[in-house]
């Protein structure tokens, strides 16, 4: 039987998932900042090259949880920028926890579109959308980790939740609701990304001139 | 600060000792009248109340007479008409300062005594950083400042026993909340603030805490609803419940790590008025006089009634009640024994000093406490990372082959289990897993490892499947389309080829776990994570403790990374030449 639960706890959910996506959409808007002028750096030719590929190499390995306490134990609880007082809120040091993996997945996408783009395949260009729906999503569950340095998030809405209960059962039936509202937004957000990427792949195929083939011939390294 | 020294006048000298004695036989007058009377001191000369009359006695002759250079800090006090206590001025109910003055149990306390030795008393604010300095400084004769007596401060003052309250880490939550002891915290979030006491404790129980950086931030999230459970000192929570609000909504769930508050003398030139401080404090538990004080501060009063109950017994209500090891307590155990090479990161952070202008505090390097619990993190951090790489292959290689499988009864269940998981945040299959985890066995370190190695490997492992099963497929049409090159190849020989054609995606999800590791520490895990939040209580530099645990995991990460590379490198060689 599942366990009583109030109405209270839906609408914190759903707050809560909202909060993801915020932090989520957040991490993105820094994610591109920081990983465009790289892929930038990144498509040019010559040794320069090197810069963007250590950073973003070092950016891969920085675990997002261990920087999210890394930053919240390093970061000020309130910065002055032009003369304005700034809040670090603990949302936007997950945001900016998530930043080296974002940064790092939207150079390398963008740096790829950019070679698209030069050669004259914009559609093939295109394809960054798609992948940043994709970096998008995978965001939003990685947010969720926002729950261990006490956001008011949607994990943390489940786990407050479930410890209200002592029963296994009770609290497996709270994490099955959480399971449940994640993975259809989620599933939801992933075929549309799949539909999103067939499409401009077809397109891609569809409008592909002689010139396409053999300039894209040279990206792939054929 | 010093104390300004004149001589008393022998009549001055006489009319406080005549105060003195009357103040003190007073107390004993008024508890003859009450019944039942207390077990009193088998002699009378052995009775604390005689005990300090006649110390105060001799002090006064001595003042009398050597005002010019005192011999001891009592005869100074007594000298000066004044005695200076170091006080805190934001810590209410014990004591605060605001438009009307100072107020507070620790200040009824400190007037107590000023009274009680016939002097003026001069309150001196001091803070915790700076109360044991103000001692050996000279600028206060006493600290009644909230300070706990530890065997590590024992060395730096002189504590007085009896202790005048007693603090303890209080668990608060929802009174609709259910009961909870430290048994059974395990799998529970806690919030703490950075570097408190009783966080390790609290983390080897098996709760998840959720650091913030002051006890104001933890009521806060528990009043809006962020945090369930909120662990900080009891009397930090008692201006809280002196709210009728707070006290209908919250309540103590259990409290962990007493530890005695004690008044402290300077070391040097202190231990005569430390006697007298003790007679007092003696008396006044023994009197009711702290209770009644505490009482009237709304405090908290399960240690005085404790403690009355000890100091009117006939062994401790004795002169020499607060030396004998049955009545008092003993300070709480805070040793911090330095490390073998405690000596050479002194010199580092000294080169660090001088050379570049650093200043890097590296407690955890130099108390032993703190490097053995960063030992045990390293190691478990390094026990997480192998098991969770093991875990990740041996789960993709199962669930590339189930999701292969031709049988559609075995192949969907899988397909929606790898759905399940990928559309499921990391944390929140964690705290699935450790819950169930928990729910069979009995929580403890290993099984919090075992279990975040488990879930790693499940979410990261069937998104490795899902990779070997997809370039399965693939191959598999590839076989059907002309023109077929030689005979077609076995299942066997088609999985290793999908093997081969997935690694890259393998690695990729293999580095992602290990990029994941880390989060065990959410569901009880004590890696690397935890252990240097646990060492945050050893150390007051947070943030070179972060910064070296953010270099260790990037650094683990690229090692993986590295071998992954090379493994790849290797196996693509023997392949080829296979």
């Amino acid at each position: 039987m599942p366990p009583h639960l109030t109405l209270g706890f839906f609408s914190d959910l759903l707050i809560g998932m909202g909060r993801d996506f915020w932090m989520a959409a957040m991490a993105l808007v820094m994610g591109c900042s920081l990983g465009a002028p790289l892929a930038i750096v990144w498509a040019l030719r010559g040794p320069i090259r090197l810069l963007p590929n250590a950073i973003v190499q070092l950016l891969r390995a920085a675990p997002t949880f261990v920087v999210m306490f890394f930053l919240l134990n390093i970061l000020p609880h309130r910065i002055t920028i032009f003369g304005n007082d700034i809040v670090i809120s603990r949302q936007f040091t997950v945001a900016l926890s998530l930043l080296p993996y974002s940064a790092s997945v939207i150079a390398e996408s963008a740096a790829e579109a950019l070679r698209h783009w030069r050669v004259g395949s914009h559609l093939a260009a295109l394809l960054l959308l798609p992948n940043l729906a994709r970096i998008y999503f995978v965001l939003v569950m990685s947010s969720g980790s926002a729950a261990a340095i006490g956001v008011h998030e949607g994990i943390s809405s489940i786990l407050r939740q479930a410890d209200q209960f002592q029963a296994i059962g009770d609290r497996l039936w709270v994490f099955a609701i959480g399971v449940l509202g994640y993975g259809l937004i989620l599933q939801t957000g992933f075929i549309g990304v799949q539909k999103l990427r067939s499409h401009l792949a077809a397109q891609v195929t569809r409008r592909r001139r002689p010139s396409d083939l053999t300039e894209s011939s040279k990206i792939n390294g054929g | 600060m010093t104390a300004t020294v004149r001589p008393a006048s022998p009549l001055r000298a006489g009319l406080r000792l005549l105060l003195i004695v009357v103040s003190l036989c007073l107390p004993l007058s008024a508890r003859a009248a009450n019944a039942p009377a207390p077990l009193q001191p088998a002699s009378a000369l052995s009775s604390p109340d005689v005990a300090l009359a006649k110390l105060l006695a001799e002090a006064h002759t001595e003042a009398a007479h050597s005002c010019i250079a005192p011999t001891s800090r009592l005869v100074a006090i007594l000298c000066a008409g004044s005695i200076r206590i170091g006080v805190r001025d934001n810590y209410p109910p014990f004591a605060v300062m605001n438009a009307h003055g100072r107020a507070g149990f620790e200040i009824a306390i400190a007037q107590r005594i000023g009274a009680m030795l016939g002097v003026k008393t001069t309150l001196v604010t001091v803070t915790p950083a700076d109360r044991i300095a103000a001692l050996a400084e000279g600028r206060i004769d006493v600290t009644i400042a909230t300070m706990g007596d530890t065997t590590l401060r024992d060395s730096q003052a002189r504590f007085i026993r009896p202790h005048y309250y007693a603090s303890s880490t209080a668990i608060i939550g929802a009174k609709s909340h259910p009961a909870l002891t430290l048994r059974t915290i395990g799998g529970r979030t806690i919030c703490v603030t950075v570097g408190d006491s009783s966080n390790p404790g609290l983390a080897e129980a098996g709760a998840r805490l959720l650091l913030f950086a002051s006890p104001e931030q933890l009521v806060d999230e528990l009043n809006s609803g962020t945090c369930a459970l909120i662990a900080q000192d009891d009397t930090f929570f008692a201006r809280y419940f002196t709210d009728p609000r707070f006290r209908s909504l919250y309540s103590v769930k259990f409290t962990v790590d007493p530890l005695p508050w004690g008044m402290a003398t300077p070391i040097q030139d202190g231990a005569q008025l430390a006697d007298a401080l003790a007679l007092m404090s003696e008396i006044f538990h023994r009197d009711g006089v702290f209770l009644k004080l505490a009482q009237a501060n709304a405090l908290g009063l399960s240690f005085l009634t404790q403690q009355r109950a000890v100091w009117l017994r006939r062994d401790c209500n004795a002169a020499n009640g607060f030396t004998n090891s049955r009545c008092v307590l003993p300070p709480h155990r805070s040793d911090m024994t330095e490390t073998r090479f405690a000596g050479a990161v002194d010199a580092t952070q000294n080169w660090l000093a001088e050379r570049l202008g650093l200043q890097v505090g590296l407690e955890i390097f130099k108390l032993q406490p703190a490097w053995d619990l960063v030992r045990e993190g390293i190691r478990n951090s390094l026990i997480l990372v192998f098991g969770t790489l093991l875990s990740t292959l041996a789960f993709a290689l199962l669930i590339g082959r189930a999701l292969s499988l031709q049988s559609r009864l075995l192949r969907w269940p899988m397909r929606g289990v790898v759905m399940l998981l990928q559309s499921t945040p990391p944390v929140l299959s964690l705290v699935i897993a450790a819950s169930a985890a928990n729910a069979i066995f009995a929580f403890s370190s290993t099984l919090a490892i075992s279990a975040a190695i488990l879930a790693l490997g499940l979410i990261n492992g069937g998104n490795a499947g899902q990779a070997i099963s997809e370039a399965l497929a693939s191959l598999r049409e590839e076989q059907q389309e002309p023109p077929l090159i030689g005979p077609p190849m076995t299942e066997t020989t088609l999985y290793i080829h999908a093997l081969r054609r997935s690694v890259t995606q393998i690695m990729s999800f293999l580095i992602n776990a290990t990029k994941a590791t880390p989060m065990a520490s959410f569901i009880g895990a004590p890696e690397l994570l935890n252990a240097l939040t646990d060492s945050t209580s050893f150390s007051s530099d947070r943030e070179a403790t972060y910064w070296l645990m953010l270099i260790f995991y990037v650094l683990v990460v690229l090692i993986v990374v590295w071998i992954c590379g090379r493994t790849r490198f290797m196996l693509e060689r023997y392949l080829n030449a296979a």
